[in-house]
């Protein structure tokens, strides 16, 4: 891997063994809470999954804590489980109880999320209180075993130190390992990007789904070790004083790397025991001290690493040829794209009616149509974000109509949008190796990325961030990421809007450069003098009708054509 | 029974009317910055102390006497929280402004906690009992009993909503508002100093917390640990009530302080509150945009 | 990469001066307060935090203490935390302790191990039934409290009708079940009982179902705020039956709260009441405890400030180390303020209980009822 990788794995096995080393040495007092600040970091790390990597604001991690702890404690308490048994369970129901919740909660928008995480915290937290047979009530549970593993106690401040922080550094390489490479670069253009993350296949529920169950079981494990090495578990456990320290190290530590979780945890753990002089006013100081954490470290304490970690890498292109003569790779279909006779009304207003068209392998067609005239209507049904009322989808003899974006991305159907969304987080290298195919090695997938890049002429810029290149070069991106998912038929929203005529021309040629290979374009454009001399056949669309369809000279002179430009279409 | 039940309604009503409160100032902040202020509730239980104090020391300076003392402490309360909302603005919202909500989200949190342990630092431990509105004592209609204190706290609320309302949409004033609230970057380029209106709107919230927080104070008492459960009923409210929709929020917040008292009484109180979480998350898992609809564009 | 440095360097300076530094020099006795100083116990803990600092800045001849305070909060988490810095930080010989018992039963095991006696005025009945010969309750518990509560509602208030309303805390649920079953066992069981959040504001609502159940007492186990309310509101509503409150009734705190005329016919169980009693030493007592904390002092204060000079008196007895000073205190009897307290053997130091009440007149109750020696133990 890169250089920044081998970094961060340094600076993460830093952070992983340097602060319990100091407090073995320290003392019992300095090892309990180094114990905490661990616990504590293992709920940060599984926050920092939703939080960072799904972009979610979820109040709900205080609750898979309380419940962590209240499980281990419940079944070591009335069933006599042993630890290890009851600590998996403290990961799996935290994990239940984000897979119930999850299909109606992880669809809702920011502070609906929020919300709706916070309601099911509280619910939980009325159920622990009220529920005083099973749960003990307000006055919890007590008497909760020591670990011991094996017979094995790890009573001792050490033996817990090692226990907690050795299950840290698991959970830490785990999420390392799971979050590596191209599996991260997808996170972030679903993040960053989430539109454009389902056209270039990438499964968003899938994905969401997997983040929240895993960071509802990190929770669970954090939670667990806390109510062993307390001893009690009471509904403290799950108030939301609990979210809140969660999320506030989440935000000091920084959210997007593990070092961060660490960082965080180690940090806010600390910082009301070294107020502790200040008797009850110790917590003006800490809120003090987070308020300021927040304005000033706008990355976190691990964004203070970043520029060591992000620093980039020597960039080596495997090919360097110019671009006309490297054209990537595409899927073939023969039989291309057909939809019959779709029609979507929204409110009852008709916006589609009974539009069939079709896309042949090899073949450009031109989309165009005034303002409202239903064209990124008919992209955006036939690659799934709008489903039609009626009507039939099929890519290459296959039925696509109820499959999701995801699906229809991966059978070979891509998309742009009119305005390309960047990810800032990802160079440019990134955001199209996370467009490359999961069944693709990783060499096979850097050649991919690569060959595209060269094909848009951004061989050079691999290693920038994104979110830094002027809009041409975006929109160059865009075609770039689109075609690393090797598709067989791309649909291009207004691909040469805002492009100087030298630009235009340049996008013309690879256009036609992927025709010629066997690629089926359709492109929604204005202006006919762009689509002239580039379709092989174009389409008008008025009011949500087929008003005209032919050669581009053809429709040109179309009276329905004309008239729905130039007369009540015009503004 | 009816008699009863006509009373639990009023008390009801003058609960809602005090969420109200909170809700209408929650909202303006998040059309206003776009983000969640978590230091609500720690706001309305600050203004709650400021109306003990002004109070206390109104009485002891004899520079005023009981009578008529929480009309008087009512309008004080506003402006030395209005003072205060700014201060907030400052500490919590300026630095943050070009980050993402979330930022402000975490800021608010910070600021709630130094209030609430400040409070319990300045003012100690003690539960306080604040001025009323009106002196203390009870109307009859009819076989309802009806305390002073609730007719005031219902009126002082409708009249601080409804001019709050006159002052958005009829005055110069409020239109700035909420042109930089709708769109900051346009409302500015027409001549509107964005960096006031903000100020401003945090002002007006605060003000408004700490309205709710001195009629609060003198039904229910204060202490520094109330902060935390008015949050959450103002969020809801905004939530169900359609984000971002001022009349949304009212109505939704009123709604639910008559949900909480009667279904209390005809059930109990842990039903109340499972069964508001309950009604939040199936309205969360139906209508994922609230009752009504939002009134402006997500911002994230 | 400066940057990095400063705050590498600023969190090892800290870590290291935190584990450094010590309050106590070797020849006083250490003696930290871990008490609730924030959150919803925050009256109740800084009563105690009071109590402890008068007594252990009144020290008598020949024995010099210092203390140290540290907040426990909400959770047991953070009480067991304090107690592991406590330790770290001397090597003291007692500990004065959360009255929140969910706290207490964290801090149980650890004190154990340490072998450090915990005085605490938690009234939750678990934690003398743990056989940790560590704790040292200085405020009769809820097997005793309750009971007096009950007897005085049944037999002095003829009550034949209960109806309670409790908090959905430790304190409030643990003291339900007592007051229940000696309810049940008398022949009174209760008509209606409801819980409340300490979040719940108005109450109207569950006196309406109250009144409804034709109870002819309201007994009451709120905090602070809630007895309050729950009085004022029952008394707005019309509902004048007698009314037997909780201890947090008796806290000057409560009563100020209210006005006079709403207390008329409302009593509460206590372990003591400083500002009803004229004795010479209480009141000295009480009006040190204005004087040193602008407050009045409440039976949590009171009974803080015995169990702190019960130590005391073990250590002026010769005891050095906390394991003397637990036996001592496991083996005396002592004239405390409040009472006379002697171990059951379990660490039950107080034994009696009382019953205030208000004449509807001023806000200063005056006992009405002393029930001594509940338990038999003296």
């Amino acid at each position: 891997m890169t250089h920044p990788g081998q970094r961060g794995f340094l600076l993460t096995a830093v952070f992983l063994f340097a602060p319990p080393a100091i407090a073995f040495a320290a003392g019992d007092y300095e090892r309990r809470v180094m114990t905490l600040a661990g616990i504590y970091a293992l709920a940060v790390l599984g926050y920092q999954l939703v939080f960072g990597r799904i972009g979610a604001l979820s109040l709900a991690q205080g609750c898979f804590f309380g419940l962590g702890a209240y499980t281990t404690g419940l079944l070591g308490i009335h069933f006599g489980w042993t630890f290890p048994a009851s600590f998996l369970a403290a990961a799996i129901v935290p994990a239940l109880l984000a897979f119930v919740v999850a299909l109606p909660v992880l669809r809702l928008g920011s502070h609906y999320f929020a919300l709706a995480t916070l309601g099911i915290s509280q619910v939980v937290l009325l159920v622990a209180v009220n529920w005083t047979d099973v749960t003990g009530g307000a006055n919890g549970l007590y008497g909760i075993p020591e670990v011991s593993i094996l017979d094995r106690s790890f009573s001792s401040s050490e033996a817990m130190l090692v226990l907690v922080w050795g299950t840290l550094a698991v959970a830490v390489t785990g999420v390392s390992a799971m979050l590596r490479g191209r599996a991260s670069h997808r996170l972030s253009v679903l993040r960053d990007a989430p539109e454009a993350a389902a056209s270039i296949g990438i499964d968003a529920a899938a994905h969401r789904l997997a983040l929240f169950l895993a960071s509802a079981a990190l929770g669970g494990v954090a939670g667990a070790l806390q109510a062993h090495s307390v001893g009690v578990v009471s509904p403290a456990v799950a108030e939301f004083h609990v979210m809140v320290t969660i999320l506030a190290m989440t935000v000091v530590g920084g959210r997007g790397h593990p070092a961060g979780a660490i960082l965080g945890a180690v940090l806010l753990v600390h910082l009301p025991e070294w107020f502790r002089f200040l008797e009850a006013n110790y917590l003006i100081a800490h809120g003090a001290a987070l308020l300021l954490a927040v304005i000033l470290l706008p990355q976190g304490l691990a964004g203070l690493f970043q520029r060591w970690l992000g620093e980039k890498p020597h960039f080596k292109p495997h090919t360097d040829v110019s671009s006309d003569r490297n054209i990537p790779a595409v899927r073939r279909a023969s039989d291309g794209l057909e939809i019959n006779n779709v029609e979507k009304r929204f409110a009852g207003i008709v916006a589609l009616d009974k539009v069939s068209l079709r896309i042949s392998a090899g073949e450009i067609v031109g989309l165009i149509g005034p303002n409202g005239s239903g064209k990124t209507t008919v992209v955006n049904v036939i690659s799934g974000l709008v489903a039609p009322d009626r009507g039939r989808l099929v890519l290459d003899k296959q039925e696509i109509g109820a499959m999701g974006p995801h699906l229809r991305a991966r059978l070979g159907l891509g998309r742009s949008f009119q305005s390309p969304a960047t990810t800032p987080t990802l160079t440019i290298l990134e955001s199209v190796l996370a467009a490359t195919s999961s069944n693709h090695d990783n060499a096979t997938a850097q050649r991919l990325a690569e060959s595209c890049l060269a094909f848009v002429d951004l061989s050079g810029w691999g290693v920038e961030f994104s979110g830094t290149l002027p809009p041409a070069k975006a929109r160059d991106l865009d075609l770039a990421r689109l075609l690393a998912a090797e598709p067989s038929v791309v649909m291009l929203d207004e691909p040469a809007a805002g492009l100087t005529p030298t630009e235009r021309a340049r996008l013309a040629n690879r256009l036609k450069n992927l025709a010629e290979a066997g690629l089926g374009i359709l492109v929604i454009d204005h202006s006919m003098d762009f689509l002239l001399p580039l379709a092989d056949r174009v389409i008008c669309l008025a009011s949500g009708v087929i008003v005209s369809e032919g050669r581009p000279e053809e429709v040109a002179r179309h009276p329905a054509a004309i008239a729905a430009y130039f007369g009540e279409g015009r503004r | 029974m009816s008699a009863s039940i006509l009373q639990l309604l009023v008390n009801g009503i003058a609960l809602g009317a005090a969420y109200a409160l909170i809700a209408l100032g929650f909202v303006l902040v998040i059309n206003a910055i776009g983000a969640v202020n978590f230091a609500q509730g720690d706001l309305v239980m600050t203004g709650g102390f400021v109306a003990v104090i002004l109070a206390d020391w109104l009485i002891e300076s004899e520079a005023w006497t009981t009578w008529g003392l929480g009309v008087l402490v009512l309008p004080l309360t506003m402006v030395a929280m209005a003072a205060l909302g700014i201060l907030f603005s400052l500490f919590a919202y300026v630095p943050l402004r070009n980050r993402p909500p979330v930022s402000v989200f975490i800021s608010t949190i910070a600021f709630g906690m130094m209030l609430q342990h400040g409070a319990n630092a300045a003012f100690g431990p003690d539960p306080r009992n604040g001025p009323p509105l009106i002196e203390a004592g009870m109307v009859s209609f009819g076989s309802v009993g009806v305390s002073l204190q609730q007719i005031s706290v219902i009126v002082a609320a409708t009249f601080l909503i409804g001019t709050t309302r006159v002052v958005l949409f009829q005055t110069q004033f409020g239109r700035q508002l909420r042109a930089t609230a709708q769109d900051q970057e346009m409302a500015e380029a027409i001549g509107v100093d964005g960096f006031r209106s903000i100020g401003l709107t945090f002002a007006l919230a605060v003000a408004l917390a700490g309205a709710a927080g001195m009629l609060l104070s003198n039904q229910f008492f204060v202490t520094p640990t109330d902060g935390g459960v008015f949050m959450l009923k103002a969020y809801i409210a905004v939530t169900l009530g359609g984000w971002g929709r001022l009349d949304g929020a009212t109505v939704a917040a009123i709604l639910i302080g008559i949900f909480e008292v009667m279904v209390a009484a005809v059930v109990s109180y842990v039903v109340a509150e499972a069964l508001l979480y309950a009604t939040l998350l199936l309205v969360l898992l139906l209508r994922p945009s609230g009752f009504l609809a939002e009134s402006i564009q997500r911002r994230t | 990469m400066f940057r990095h440095l400063m705050l590498c360097a600023t969190f090892c300076t800290a870590t290291l001066v935190q584990i450094v530094a010590s309050p106590a020099s070797a020849k006083d006795a250490y003696i930290p307060i871990i008490v609730p100083l924030t959150g919803f116990l925050s009256l109740e803990g800084t009563a105690q935090r009071n109590g402890a600092v008068q007594a252990l800045e009144n020290t008598p001849e020949g024995v010099s203490a210092t203390y140290e305070v540290l907040d426990t909060a909400t959770s047991p988490e953070q009480a067991v935390t304090a107690l592991h810095r406590a330790l770290d930080r001397g090597e003291p010989v007692a500990a004065a302790a959360s009255i929140f018992g969910t706290q207490m039963l964290a801090m149980l095991p650890v004190a154990k191990r340490a072998g450090l006696p915990l005085v605490t005025v938690s009234g939750t009945a678990k934690l003398t039934e743990l056989n940790n010969p560590y704790i040292f309750r200085f405020f009769p518990g809820d097997a005793v409290v309750k009971v007096a509560h009950a007897n005085y509602a049944v037999r002095e208030l003829g009550a034949k009708r209960p109806a309670l309303l409790y908090q959905t805390t430790a304190y409030g649920q643990s003291g339900r079940v007592h007051l229940a079953r000696r309810l049940r066992e008398m022949g009174t069981p209760l008509v209606y009982e409801e819980a409340l959040a300490p979040s719940v504001k108005d109450m109207l609502p569950a006196l309406t179902k109250l009144k409804a159940a034709a109870p002819d007492v309201i007994l009451l186990h709120l905090h602070s705020a809630p007895t309050a309310l729950a009085i004022r509101q029952a008394r707005a509503s019309g509902l004048d039956l007698p009314v037997v409150a909780g201890s947090a009734m008796h806290q000057p705190s409560t009563a100020k709260l209210l006005e006079a005329a709403h207390l008329k016919g409302v009593c509460a169980e206590s372990a003591s009441s400083p500002v009803s009693e004229s004795v010479a030493k209480i009141a000295a007592f009480t009006r040190e405890f204005r004087e040193r904390f602008a407050t009045d002092p409440d039976a949590f204060a009171m009974a803080q400030y015995d169990g702190i000079n019960m130590v005391l008196a073990a250590l002026a007895d010769g005891a050095s180390s906390a394991q003397e000073v637990r036996n001592w205190l496991a083996g005396h009897t002592f004239e405390g303020l409040a009472m006379t307290y002697k171990s059951d053997g379990k660490g039950n130091m107080a034994h009696d209980a009382v019953i205030i009440c208000y004449d509807g007149e001023t806000l200063v109750p005056t006992v009405v009822k002393r029930y001594h020696n509940v338990d038999g133990v003296l």
